[in-house]
């Protein structure tokens, strides 16, 4: 806190800033979310056991919501989130139960090649100038079949203790796998706010044309953007392996709506240009929150849906709102303008309207 | 500047000699254009243009909309590739294949497009061609100095960690200008840089501009502000119909009456057309009376007669189609009064503006706006009249809609294979004549032309024209909007002229082609010399 006063004048803006942001409410709402879980479990929810398995299930919806904010963040839309993640930990089981591959080495194979799957989407798209929508359509129902020809009708388990182990593994109730989200999440963040490929991408994402004029490769950063998703995805792979129980055919069958959810409530605008490494990951944290309490209070399942439906709409909405009360309190430009998008001047107004990166 | 030369010599380019200029040298010259084609499709946008660029001068860049100066730019910066001549840099041929290339070999522009990232921050906006860093981790200290350095020149005070989302045009035009004084090019092009600034933020941009001159940079200025042409200028080139009539001569030698001479030309057929006559008696179809709107128009006042075609002149930019939509009910009109054929009308929506009011608006912005390209010609033609159509439950039936667009296409001359081709397959003219062709089936009793012969062939230009002539004729009251001073003289009754969201001037029309251009001009350089509103303050 020191330090924050020291540098009170230049820390000030930045911190009104963050004050502002769909982060602080959410990770109020995170906060505020768990202290009534706590209360009305009457404190057990606070125990370790509890808390460690909030946590153990709390990775792979991290993981994916940031493979889809990555796409996000340079304009496209991955759909083949869940079908990738189900096909590479199909995968990483038959290497392992099948062929007797070392769990070492069928993690790796496995990782690699969800980030080969997504390095050759990104420059099928760039090459064939098709929509990623259309393509991530495309890979994701191919990947569908490949899982099933993987794993068949059966499921696959007693692959490798070490990896099961590693995977329920919790030091201090503090399970692995959500340390390595954790970890995978802040090198994402490093790498986007901090390295001059992850400016580029950003920069491609707000405003390809200037990008281009300054010299970015707008392709180069699309097919950057899927293999870094591919990446994410391979771990999330990777951390569903280690802890269910066993993988088989429906494995990320439900990964994809979570994928768009998480970095939405995050923040994240759909247009490109933005990322909120840490909106998402507390996105996360919410809809955790929700599917606890539905546990917790013995809910019908529709309810969960029902919430997260509504914090997605919620959100964006909210959102909408607090952007047009800047507005309106002399913020940016008077000039709105006209109603279909046209080339020449944009006024600030005319931009993503949540702002991630703030 | 010594890795200038990107060109690998390939030697079938021609010999390296030829590129060297006569012999001697007077003057330092940086960046010449010798006869640059660029043509694109139904359109030669340059067509043999010649430009000197020399050390220490401020260069203008002259011309009317559409006589190819920001092409020539796009050019010059590496963003298109020409289609004949040579670009010579000191000298040596050398083919710009991106806007970086450009950008290395010495050449910076400020576009008339904001090419800002809204996310970004003012520095990191600054350095974006060539971000600081350090083992590939952005260096944020290292930019704010630079960036500072550069917004002080210009004399502003923004904090440089702000989100360029967050600042006004005014100032993203400035931190845009300050990101071309960034990369430190010997050749800086600026395509209408104070579009948005004050008075005041305009005289410290000239200042800036006179110091880089002194350095030696050479500033090329394109501006339809003349007054300012004239004062931070030393040297010109005069562009038209995509050729130099003017080629880096100094400018203290003409005067502005000479340039717009020069500008306008008298190269422009007329054609003529048989003699029609308004009622100037009748009631106008549309009347605005101080009419101001959300997107800043302010006074506008104007009326159309039936029968009469009204053209609406200005630069780009000038809020002539902006002001349609408003009035259209695509933006607010926040004062004045509007009268459709006598009554006070508020229209809400183009949906209001058509069903109750007959107002039909063919859009410049043909291919997003103007038909459905994946549909049929005769859904495109009886979108606007199905409510008239439909029966029961909705049901509209297909041989009264093939009525409707036979009638049409053969009044308008479509040229179709049939009623059922798409309309994406059409030529542009024909296209265009689609689009119109709805509002006719809606039997609209004002018509708004907005930009009617962007894009087509001369010949079906002059059958449009044709057609637009007809509809006046036949009693309909058009309100035409063009940025074709040749169409606009050979349509238009009166001609109104606007200029910053403003009515600048009236001029009645008497068809001839030198004396119009002449008066239309000098209405819009006098005024907008004059006038220079803070657009950025105006909320």
């Amino acid at each position: 806190m020191t330090t924050l006063h020291d540098r009170g004048a230049a820390a000030l803006p930045a911190l009104r800033r963050f004050s502002r942001s769909t982060t602080m409410t959410l990770l109020c709402v995170v906060l505020a979310g768990y202290v009534a879980l706590g209360i009305s479990s009457s404190g057990s929810f606070f125990e370790g056991p509890s808390l460690r398995t909030f946590l153990q299930y709390l990775a792979t919806p991290i993981l994916i919501g940031l493979a889809q904010m990555v796409a996000l963040c340079v304009g496209q839309l991955n759909l083949a989130v869940g079908a990738l993640g189900g096909f590479s930990a199909c995968l990483m089981g038959v290497l392992m139960a099948d062929h007797g591959v070392p769990a070492g080495l069928a993690v790796l194979i496995g990782v690699l090649s969800a980030t080969l799957i997504g390095l050759v989407t990104g420059v099928f798209i760039i090459a064939t100038r098709i929509n990623g929508f259309i393509v991530t359509l495309g890979t994701m129902t191919i990947l569908l079949g490949a899982q099933y020809r993987l794993a068949g009708t059966r499921t696959i388990d007693g692959y490798s203790a070490t990896l099961r182990d590693l995977g329920r593994a919790a030091p201090l109730n503090i399970p692995l796998v959500f340390v390595t989200a954790l970890v995978a999440a802040a090198l994402l963040a490093a790498f986007m706010y901090r390295t001059v490929a992850g400016r580029r991408l950003l920069a491609a994402g707000g405003n390809p044309l200037a990008a281009r004029l300054s010299g970015i490769s707008t392709d180069r950063q699309i097919v950057l953007a899927h293999t870094l998703s591919g990446l994410l995805i391979g771990i999330a792979a990777l951390t569903a392996t280690a802890s269910l129980p066993g993988v088989n055919r429906s494995v990320g069958g439900d990964w994809l709506l979570p994928s768009f959810a998480a970095p939405i409530i995050g923040g994240v605008a759909l247009t490109g240009g933005s990322v909120a490494v840490f909106g998402t990951v507390l996105a996360s944290f919410v809809m955790r929150l929700i599917d606890t309490a539905r546990a917790q209070f013995s809910l019908d399942p529709s309810w969960v849906n029902f919430l997260i439906g509504l914090v997605v709409l919620g959100t964006v909405v909210g959102g909408r709102i607090h952007q047009a009360h800047l507005g309106r309190r002399g913020g940016p430009p008077g000039r709105t303008p006209p109603v279909p998008p046209r080339s020449g001047p944009q006024p600030a107004g005319a931009l993503p309207t949540t702002g991630g990166t703030r | 500047m010594s890795d200038v030369l990107p060109e690998d010599g390939l030697p079938e380019d021609g010999l390296p000699e030829d590129g060297l200029p006569e012999d001697g040298l007077p003057e330092d010259v940086l960046l010449e254009c010798d006869h640059i084609v660029k043509v694109f499709p139904g359109v030669r946008a340059l067509d043999g243009v010649g430009l000197r660029l020399t050390a220490g001068s401020v260069h203008a860049l002259l011309g009317e909309n559409g006589a190819g100066k920001s092409t020539l730019i796009k050019v010059i910066t590496g963003v298109h590739t020409p289609d004949g001549g040579r670009l010579l840099w000191r000298g040596e041929e050398i083919h710009l294949r991106s806007p970086l290339e450009a950008a290395r070999a010495g050449i910076g522009v400020v576009h008339q497009e904001r090419n800002l990232i809204p996310g970004f921050s003012v520095a990191e906006n600054i350095t974006l061609q060539s971000p600081p860093s350090r083992r590939g981790l952005v260096d944020r200290a290292a930019m704010t100095g630079p960036a500072r350095r550069c917004l002080a020149e210009l004399g502003l005070d923004i904090d440089p960690d702000r989100p360029v989302r967050e600042l006004s045009v005014a100032q993203q035009q400035l931190v845009e200008i300050a990101k071309a004084l960034h990369t430190e090019s010997r050749v800086l092009l600026l395509d209408e840089p104070t579009a948005s600034l004050s008075p005041q933020e305009a005289e410290r941009l000239f200042d800036v501009v006179r110091r880089l001159a002194e350095r030696g940079t050479c500033v090329v200025f394109v501006s339809h502000k003349l007054e300012e042409v004239f004062a931070v200028c030393d040297t010109v080139t005069v562009l038209r119909d995509g050729r130099s009539v003017l080629e880096s001569a100094p400018l203290a030698e003409h005067t502005q009456d000479d340039v717009v001479t020069l500008m306008v030309g008298r190269a422009h057929a007329v054609a003529d057309m048989t003699p029609r006559t308004v009622d100037a008696a009748a009631a106008p179809a549309l009347a605005l009376t101080d009419v101001s709107t959300a997107a800043g128009h302010q006074d506008i006042s104007l009326s159309v007669r039936p029968g009469e075609i009204v053209g609406l002149y200005g630069l780009v930019g000038a809020g002539r189609s902006e002001l349609v939509k408003a009035v259209l009910g695509l933006d607010r009109v926040t004062g004045g009064e509007i009268r459709v054929y006598g009554e006070p009308a508020r229209i809400g929506s183009p949906r209001e503006a058509l069903h109750k009011y007959g107002i039909g608006y063919l859009t410049e912005n043909r291919k997003e706006e103007g038909v459905f390209l994946e549909q049929p010609i005769v859904r495109n033609i009886t979108v606007t009249v199905w409510k008239k159509l439909a029966r029961a439950l909705g049901y509209v039936s297909s041989r009264e809609e093939r009525g409707v667009s036979e009638e049409l296409v053969d009044r308008l001359g479509i040229r179709v294979s049939g009623l059922e081709q798409n309309a994406g397959e059409l030529s542009g003219g024909n296209q265009q004549k689609v689009s119109l062709a709805k509002w006719l089936a809606a039997d609209t009793r004002l018509l708004v032309v907005d930009e009617p012969t962007v894009g087509v062939d001369v010949r079906t230009k002059h059958a449009f024209h044709e057609l637009i002539w007809e509809l006046a004729r036949g009693g309909l009251p058009i309100l035409l909007i063009s940025s074709d001073l040749a169409e606009m003289v050979t349509l238009a009754d009166r001609v109104v002229v606007m200029a910053d969201h403003r009515v600048r001037g009236e001029v009645a029309n008497d068809h001839d082609y030198d004396r119009m251009s002449g008066k239309i001009i000098r209405i819009i350089h006098d005024r907008a010399v004059s006038v220079v509103p803070a657009k950025g303050a105006t909320a």
